[in-house]
């Protein structure tokens, strides 16, 4: 490309070019010319920053930014935060979103300096912030425009917390609330009560009662409300929900255990427009009054019922009504069979979702009704369906052109031919063949020559195969990303040092891999530089080699189970210094490692773990001053 | 004022001792002898109509004071009219009052007549004078005819004249054990200072604040239920029994009765040892159901406040007046703000001091959680604060302290300075100390956020500032203190 065609190109059509690429072409694009650097750094809207020293200069970089995810980002504390507010070369002011999911060291100080930096601050994510409790909530409440607010697994946000937000907040739309264990009802009231335009609720897990039922259906504007497996509310309390919520879309109340049918067909009732019913594992069986209010729902897409007793026959009555259901999950169905699962596939044939897991009865016949009739079919869940052989897979590789999720975890007949018509669903993106130990190399080889758009692959006890499979999956599925290889037991250095050639790989799981040692690990510690995630659990046999290259290669290693590995002290150190990015180790049963050796290595790294395991005894070892500074940096220790 | 000196001489010469055991029979004698000794020389049968005649003295004398409350005197005067029986000597003595009553309107019209120059104020005297008699005059006349019959327990003003005040002091008391009801007539004085007391409540009326408690959802009908006033000094004695022999005070009427044992054998017979009210009024009338007024003037526990709500037991009686009426002595122990002046009150909160954790960002704390959640429903721009928060800026203390209780305050002063009006508390700045004392009713039975009484009048303001300093979650969306704070209790 000439230099006379760029030039040629005014800024603002090199603006819209740039809007068509994807993200990774985008990387590549900005090393084009300082024209496109610079279009580049003015479009950019979203960010996700990996290393905290990066955080000023990128953020001075890109002007516009909207979105900024801080979630894997370690060392992020409130000091940081408080120089990013002194600096005025950052302009925040544009700044929607902030993810700052996992921040524990980012306290009440952090969080207010950022609610006040970011005035347009509307979707906020502090979910999994364990630390995270009612002065943070208040140093939130702040931003007084936000109206998307995850705060999952905040454990020490109580009710007062939650008012901070709720009376500082008004503009609530979405807030999600799952875990936060401390939460009663009366922060659900008033949270209903001032925040009238919510939409969406997630109170998933929390120790309500029906009174907060009563207080949620009151909300003119609900379209969503979540509440999984909230042990305290019973069919009196969804009762409410009949008359209330006019606009509710979308209720999961899987695993509410108080729940029965009698509460859903009162919910069906008094919501004809209702799209998304999750009733997984709370209804014990379908009754007629169910089916017949059911038909009302003309626009149900989603209908979960696993764990209930559902007939063929009113399996079929329940398709028959519902034509548009689109995903259906009635796994551990156990009375469900090949009729019920044809008269489903006759009737619903614009289904893309199907989860069958547990459904013993269903055979050959039913897959082949559903891929015949269902060609939209997008994910498959098979998990344990024990009479499903090379003939159902094979009408899926026929038919499923769309398949890109597939789930044969546990299924006996599943076996190399099986693997080969799977191999025809050339959109596959996740494939599952966990404890299908009847594959060998020959069968994996399909997968690897065939799915080249693979990005997870499970193959977690396939004893069955080799290194040589494992060779011609690093082959062909150049964009795998996730790849779970644990107890495959025949694995040796040969084939593992294939691995390096998956660039994208991220997420690796190792456990169990007696054969392998350090060789094997350097290599895919060379190639793999994406690696996130490492999972070592039990391969005794990686001496200090591996790890060194390990600390050496792999810098964005974030999570790393290393437990029952032969690591020596001063390759842990090493390790634990060196990956700079580390924030969750494993780092049990280190049978090498001296307690000397555990005080150097997390010393070194103790300012950004955020999880940490270790054997019980080490906290009475380890010096009370190490154990402050990770409590005080929102690092979580699980004593083993 | 007079007031207090007057009313003192002007009760009904009861003591308390006797009215606490048998008010009914006690006063009832009394009223008969007042009556007898009244100008107007009525031989009457019935209780009530001795409460009619109390009250023709009250409005006559009010005459001479030319006070002019008389709207309401001559309301109930009629009602005390009506509630006498039709009898030829009543309706003699309705007579030779009618026959006074003109002769005073004569004179009055002759000073209206010959007056020359008046000020206006003393001509509105007049007026309202000349309104008064003529009314009482044309329901006297009206009582002439035959056929109006009461009988005591509807008539709806039977019970409001006259109040039957006890004496307020030890030597009236002293003096009434010994000499039963012969001494009462010596106290039986000219009524005019009852309606110049009537009269200065209806002025203060509307600055007070009902603050008291609204304890009984009670809705006896107003007349079906007799009213006892006690004095301040009584009130607030430490003992109300005495012994006739060696003085020693009591609270109990029944420790005085162990205490006179040790006097003498005659003190130790069952019947002196038994509880003297039961057969003290043997075959009298069905006693009226009691009911006590506050002596404070304007109080709506007060018998002359428009919406009067009566006091229940005389320990209702002290218990209100210590609370609403007297500075609070007692302070915590422990926190060293909240103040007291009943000393259960103390004693109650001393056990939950400290452990009102739930405390909201005006400054009030709340022993349950549910509490401090309802109050910060109700009113906007609350919010709970976390506590042991150490960066809280002050600024936001502050205000939010001279915002929480500011009708607590008020409330507190106002019960020692009668003439301040509330608002002007409003802006005054409390330190953060006092903005918690006036919180002590722990033992009051508030129904729901009482405790807030008028608290919104600044907070737009002050959550303005909260928003320009921006320092803690007051909401900036307040709708403004104006909504709430009409919230009475």
């Amino acid at each position: 490309m000439s230099l006379s065609i760029l030039s040629a190109l005014s800024e603002d059509l090199l603006v819209r070019v740039y809007e068509c690429l994807d993200p990774p072409c985008r990387k590549t694009w900005r090393l084009v010319s300082k024209e496109f650097h610079r279009v580049d750094s003015l479009s950019r809207t979203s960010i996700r920053i990996l290393r905290v020293e990066f955080l000023h200069t990128l953020l001075s970089k890109y002007p516009n930014i909207s979105t900024l995810d801080l979630s894997v980002c370690p060392k992020l504390d409130d000091d940081v935060v408080s120089r990013l507010a002194l600096d005025d070369t950052v302009s925040t002011s544009r700044l929607k979103s902030l993810n700052l999911s996992r921040a524990t060291a980012v306290r009440a100080r952090g969080l207010e300096t950022l609610a006040r930096l970011c005035h347009a601050l509307e979707r906020v994510d502090v979910s999994h912030c364990w630390g995270f409790g009612d002065r943070e909530a208040a140093a939130l409440s702040v931003a007084a425009g936000i109206r998307e607010l995850k705060m999952d697994k905040c454990l020490s946000l109580s009710d007062v917390g939650l008012a901070r937000i709720v009376l500082g907040c008004s503009n609530l739309n979405k807030i999600s609330l799952k875990w936060c264990m401390e939460i009663s009802d009366l922060g659900i009231d008033l949270l209903c009560k001032k925040c009238k335009d919510l939409t969406s609720l997630d109170v998933s897990y929390l120790k309500i009662t029906n009174d907060s039922i009563r207080s949620i259906a009151l909300l003119p504007k609900l379209e969503v409300l979540d509440m999984v497996s909230c042990p305290l509310i019973d069919d009196d309390g969804l009762q409410y929900l009949e008359n209330g919520s006019p606009s509710l879309q979308e209720i999961d109340v899987t695993r509410c255990d108080r729940v029965t049918l009698s509460s859903l067909v009162s919910i069906i009732r008094g919501h004809p427009e209702l799209q998304h019913l999750k009733a997984s594992h709370c209804v014990s069986e379908i009754s007629v009054s169910f089916l017949q209010n059911i038909k009302a729902l003309k626009h149900l897409k989603t209908l979960w019922i696993d764990g209930a007793r559902v007939s063929d026959s009113s399996l079929l009555t329940l398709t028959s009504s519902c034509r548009a259901l689109t995903d259906i999950g009635v796994s551990r169905c156990v009375d469900v069979s090949d009729i019920g699962m044809m008269g489903l596939a006759r009737n619903c044939s614009n289904l893309k979702a199907l989860n069958l897991a547990c459904c013993g009865f269903v055979t050959d016949a039913a897959i082949s009704a559903v891929t015949q009739s269902c060609l939209n079919l997008e994910s498959l869940q098979l998990e344990s369906c024990h009479l499903i052989t090379e003939k159902g897979l094979q009408s899926l590789g026929c038919y499923s052109k769309r398949l890109q999720e597939l789930d044969l975890t546990d299924c006996d007949g599943v076996n190399d031919r099986g693997l080969e018509y799977i191999s025809k669903c050339s959109n596959l993106l996740r494939l599952k063949l966990g404890l299908c130990a009847n594959i060998s190399d020959k069968g994996v080889f399909h997968i690897g020559s065939k799915c080249s758009k693979l990005l997870e692959l499970d193959l977690y006890r396939c004893a069955g195969f080799g290194d040589d499979g494992l060779a011609a999956l690093s082959r062909g599925c150049k964009s795998l990303n996730r790849l779970i290889l644990s107890y495959c037991g025949e694995l040796t250095d040969t084939g593992v040092e294939q691995i390096r050639q998956l660039e994208h790989l991220s997420h690796l799981e190792l456990r169990g891999l007696k054969n392998i040692t350090g060789a094997g690990l350097a290599a895919i510690a060379r190639g793999c530089k994406k690696l996130v995630y490492l999972d070592l659990k039990l391969c005794e046999n990686i001496d200090d080699s591996g790890f060194w290259a390990l600390a050496y290669f792999s810098r964005n290693l974030r999570q790393i189970n290393l437990c029952n590995c032969s690591v020596s002290d001063t390759a842990l150190c090493m390790l634990m210094s060196n990956l700079s990015r580390v924030q969750d180790v494993d780092l049990v049963h280190l049978n090498r490692v001296t307690v000397e050796g555990f005080e150097f290595a997390l010393r070194a790294c103790c300012n950004r773990l955020k999880k940490l395991k270790l054997l019980a005894p080490l906290r009475f070892l380890l010096s009370s001053e190490l154990l402050e500074v990770l409590h005080a940096r929102g690092c979580r220790i699980r004593w083993d | 004022m007079e007031t207090e000196d007057d009313l003192c001489q002007n009760n009904w010469g009861n003591s308390s001792s006797s009215k606490l055991r048998e008010p009914v029979c006690f006063t009832s004698q009394h009223k008969w002898e007042d009556a007898s000794i009244l100008d107007y020389e009525m031989g009457m049968e019935e209780e009530p109509a001795l409460q009619v005649f109390d009250h023709m003295k009250a409005s006559s004398g009010q005459e001479h004071n030319n006070n002019n409350n008389g709207g309401q005197v001559n309301v109930d005067f009629l009602q005390g009219v009506r509630a006498q029986a039709w009898d030829p000597r009543t309706m003699l003595s309705n007579l030779s009052f009618m026959e006074e009553k003109i002769h005073e309107l004569q004179d009055l019209v002759h000073l209206i007549v010959g007056g020359g120059r008046q000020d206006q104020q003393q001509q509105q005297h007049i007026t309202t004078d000349l309104t008064s008699i003529i009314i009482q005059l044309i329901s006297t006349a009206g009582s002439l005819l035959p056929s109006v019959k009461h009988n005591m327990s509807t008539a709806p003003g039977s019970a409001l004249f006259p109040y039957p005040r006890e004496a307020n002091n030890l030597a009236s008391q002293t003096l009434n054990n010994n000499s039963n009801n012969n001494l009462a007539q010596d106290f039986d004085l000219p009524k005019p200072t009852i309606v110049q007391e009537r009269e200065s409540h209806v002025v203060e009326e509307h600055e007070m604040k009902d603050e008291d408690d609204v304890e009984e959802g009670e809705n006896l009908p107003p007349g079906s239920y007799e009213i006892l006033q006690l004095e301040k000094e009584e009130i607030l004695a430490p003992h109300t029994h005495f012994c006739t022999i060696c003085g020693k005070g009591f609270k109990r009427d029944a420790n005085l009765r162990m205490h006179m044992r040790g006097h003498g054998d005659e003190y130790k017979t069952p019947a002196a040892l038994a509880k003297p009210n039961k057969e003290a009024v043997p075959g009298s009338e069905p006693t009226l159901i009691k009911r006590y007024s506050c002596p404070f003037p304007g109080c709506k526990r007060n018998k002359d406040h428009k919406k009067f709500q009566p006091l229940k037991t005389i320990l209702c009686v002290k218990n209100h007046y210590k609370r609403t009426h007297c500075d609070k002595s007692f302070t915590c122990s422990r926190c060293h703000t909240k103040k007291f002046s009943v000393i259960a009150d103390l004693k109650t909160h001393e056990k939950h001091c400290g452990k009102n954790k739930w405390l909201c960002s005006c400054g009030t704390t709340f022993s349950r959680k549910d509490k401090l959640f309802g109050h910060i429903t109700l009113f906007q721009g609350h919010t709970p604060a976390i506590p042991l928060e150490e960066s809280k800026p002050s600024a936001q203390r502050g205000s939010s302290a001279c915002e929480n209780n500011t009708g607590m305050v008020g409330f507190n002063l106002g019960s020692a300075n009668q003439e301040s009006p509330q608002p002007g508390f409003m802006d005054g700045k409390m330190s953060f100390e006092e903005s918690f004392s006036p919180l002590c009713f722990d033992t009051c039975n508030f129904g729901g956020f009482h405790e807030f009484p008028r608290p919104m009048f600044d907070d737009s303001e002050s959550s303005f500032q909260m928003l320009i300093s921006s320092a803690c979650g007051f909401s900036p969306r307040n709708g403004g203190g104006g909504s709430v704070s009409n919230t009475s209790l």
